[in-house]
């Protein structure tokens, strides 16, 4: 048919579709060669594990910040996350109160009754109230009630955010009429991000020039099935995987029988073992040292069925590196056991961190592209 | 009641529903006394032939940077247009491989794109859950940057596939990785209808393709990570109006045969399969056995005018021409002379039928006409 002839014949409008096509292929060449002098990185890890906090780090530290309209943005996200964290709170104790054998102690007081009920059905709208000074008074009794407090304590079975003392101890100041949120208050305000998230930096801050610059993509947004788009990310120079250490006795948010940590260690070994990922660096960030720290002393780690043949050595600091280091141990030997062996010479770095500690968010990221670039010299060949 | 009395009786509710489904399936078995070659063969219907220049690649349509992800073509004029991992779509002539249109998205990461009934828009959509339609004559400001005309905006997983209903520039139908299907009113940007969903009969997972009928634009079928493709009704969104079970793994890809009356779907499990929406049957099963090994998923399919053939492309590189009367593959793209080096992830007839065009992720796009004198089938 038409298709397949040979024979054209030239017109105007093919001479003019022929500068159209070389106008939009030197412009594709052009943007190629631009994009090529930016690293790409991939943040991933399971839900809570600390991906959007690290990503707004980023922006206080290599960008400009966030603005006061950026900031105020955030009132709404605060004030629900304080309902939202509440609701859990007092819906829990219902819980607990029916169905456990010391029951009493997770009984409201009577005037907080109503008062828990109240709070409890704000928390269950779409749309919430703006904070006020009644309100946070409301709160503020409840949560100084005995049971709520019981059932913080519980709060690993509950899915209540670790951020709930935060929430609760700032009350007063998030109800000012004049309230802007401070850059703290951004990092602990928790939003489930949709879709697909980027920023572009510079860790280097002071002499850019020398600096590296990289695009961060934050898909914690699509909460489905992983195996359907992983693959777009092909050929990103690193994956950054979050795993919150913290979270060895914590149930998942979907599932309630299933441990958090297992399942970080499941997502880490299939990311891993991707096929697109064959090349990628992998930088592994053990995060939320900080509550893993506090955690380790009171609650066995062997309550993870991943690390139960752990056994704790000694007490303080010490028992807490060493707890530290075991967990390490069992990160790199899944990641060894799930890269093939012509694959070995993919970089892997273990770092540390909290993602909430802004100088070591700023230090990791100096020690990533300090690898990263030593990987691309080595690459050129010129290491 | 208590939690746990709720699960009981959640637990009792799933079985008894799973037991339905079961003696269900049975039912259909036993009243399923052929398929669709069996009966052909019974006729003395023999497959079509293929001659080594009856379908030939006799364009390369190079210019993407990236992995493609999938195409579309015009109506009329022969444009296509193809969405690829470098974050760009690009509107092809396919008579000369000229490129009219490159667009470089705000949002790199796109999985699908469309083109408009009238040919004046295209749309797209990806990992940023949102549908974006692109007039194609708008001018592209200093920057290069060709402006968005409407965002689409209430997926909460990333937008899968999209298909303009027939004959209508104004709206659209997406499918999402949040399970859903909606139907959009483009002149607003609202959702007109969302079909599944929390309290629905819905698809329980990702929901990866749709397909409008083109006889009953009211009509369409959509395909899920859950193994199940599901008929639906624009008019009555509350619920399905048939679920078809059959594949073993993810539907990845579903479309309407010509006539309206059937479908076909392509699934993870390397099947493809032809359900009749009247009576909810499977006619019929497309699966070439393959050795040990993995089995190539199903990536892409179309019927030809007279759905006589089935076009249908794999994760192996391979792309299949089954006889769909007999069952039976007559020609394999994957294995000829200018075959594609990855998978092909994408593929597509021109409205005449006359070629069809296949999308890769090698980066490029092929187009395969016919040659000789054969009439189109």
């Amino acid at each position: 048919g038409s298709l397949c002839s040979r024979n054209k014949h030239y017109s105007q409008a093919d001479d003019e579709e022929n500068t159209q096509t070389a106008e939009i292929e030197r412009r594709i060449e052009q943007e190629t060669k631009a994009d090529k002098h930016i690293q790409k990185l991939l943040l991933l890890g399971a839900g809570d594990s600390g991906k959007s906090t690290i990503f707004k780090q980023i922006k206080l530290l290599f960008q400009t910040g966030f603005d006061e309209a950026e900031l105020k943005n955030y009132i709404p996200v605060i004030h629900a996350n304080v309902y939202q964290t509440i609701k859990i709170l007092h819906d829990g104790s219902k819980e607990l109160a029916q169905n456990e054998l010391e029951a009493s102690k997770y009984l409201l007081s009577a005037e907080n009754k109503e008062i828990g009920e109240k709070l409890s059905e704000i928390g269950g709208r779409l749309d919430y109230p703006r904070l006020t000074k009644d309100l946070v008074q409301d709160i503020e009794a409840l949560w100084k009630d005995p049971a709520i407090q019981e059932t913080l304590l519980r709060g690993n079975e509950l899915q209540v955010p670790d951020c709930a003392h935060y929430f609760m101890e700032n009350l007063e100041r998030f109800s000012d009429i004049h309230y802007i949120p401070t850059k703290e208050d951004v990092l602990f305000a928790r939003i489930r991000t949709t879709g697909v998230v980027e920023i572009q930096f510079s860790p280097v801050g002071e002499n850019k020039k020398s600096g590296e610059v990289y695009r961060l993509f934050d898909v914690g947004g699509q909460r489905n099935e992983r195996r359907k788009w992983i693959h777009l990310f092909e050929g990103v120079t690193a994956v950054i995987f979050c795993a919150a250490i913290s979270e060895y006795d914590q149930t998942l948010f979907e599932d309630e029988r299933k441990n958090r940590m297992m399942e970080t260690k499941e997502l880490f070994e299939w990311v891993l073992k991707q096929p697109c990922f064959e090349k990628t660096s992998f930088m592994l960030f053990l995060n939320k040292f900080d509550i893993f720290e506090q955690k380790v002393l009171k609650v066995p780690l062997n309550t993870c069925e991943w690390f139960k043949d752990y056994q704790s050595v000694s007490t303080g600091k010490q028992e807490i590196e060493h707890a530290y280091e075991f967990v390490k141990k069992k990160f790199e030997e899944s990641y060894f056991q799930c890269t093939a062996p012509d694959r070995v010479d993919r970089v892997f770095k273990i770092y540390r961190t909290t993602a909430l500690d802004q100088k070591l968010v700023k230090k990791t990221f100096k020690l990533v592209d300090e690898t990263l670039r030593r990987r691309n010299l080595f690459e050129a060949g010129l290491l | 009641m208590s939690v746990a009395e709720l699960k009981e009786r959640h637990m009792a509710a799933t079985q008894t529903v799973n037991d339905l489904r079961e003696k269900l399936k049975q039912k259909r078995l036993q009243l399923l006394d052929t398929d669709v070659s069996g009966y052909a063969k019974r006729q003395g219907k023999s497959p079509v032939t293929f001659g080594p220049t009856d379908l030939v690649c006799c364009r390369i349509l190079q210019g993407h940077t990236g992995k493609v992800y999938s195409l579309d073509w015009t109506p009329e004029k022969n444009r296509i247009v193809s969405a690829s991992q470098d974050g760009r779509l690009i509107v092809w002539n396919a008579l000369t491989s000229q490129k009219t249109h490159a667009i470089k998205l705000p949002c790199a990461w796109v999985m699908t794109c469309a083109f408009s009934p009238s040919g004046q828009s295209v749309a797209c959509g990806g990992l940023d859950s949102a549908c974006s339609i692109f007039n194609l004559n708008s001018p592209i400001d200093k920057d290069g940057i060709h402006p968005v005309s409407r965002m689409l905006s209430g997926h909460k997983g990333y937008v899968s596939s999209c298909q303009y209903v027939p004959d209508e520039d104004t709206h659209l139908i997406t499918s999402s990785g949040d399970q859903t299907c909606v139907l959009w009113d483009i002149t607003t940007g609202l959702r007109t209808s969302v079909f599944g969903g929390e309290f629905q009969s819905g698809h329980t997972a990702d929901v990866l393709s749709v397909s409008i009928s083109s006889s009953n634009p009211k009509l369409f079928v959509s395909g899920s990570c859950d193994t199940t493709a599901r008929l639906w009704d624009t008019r009555v969104a509350s619920r399905a109006q048939r679920t078809f079970h059959g594949h073993e793994s993810d539907v990845n890809t579903v479309k309407f045969f010509p006539d309206g009356n059937r479908f076909g779907t392509g699934s993870d499990d390397g099947s493809c399969r032809l359900f009749d929406i009247r009576t909810g049957h499977q006619l019929q099963v497309y699966n070439q056995p393959h050795g040990d090994g993995d089995i190539p998923h199903v990536t892409s399919m179309a019927f030809s005018i007279s759905g006589r053939l089935l076009f249908v492309g794999y994760s192996n590189g391979d792309c299949y021409v089954w006889d769909t009367l007999l069952a039976k593959v007559v020609l394999n793209l994957g294995s000829v002379q200018n075959s594609h080096e990855g998978r092909i992830s994408c593929l597509g007839l021109s409205a005449d039928g006359s070629a069809l065009c296949t999308g890769s992720w090698d980066t490029n796009l092929k187009i395969w006409a016919f040659g000789g004198h054969r009439s189109v089938v």
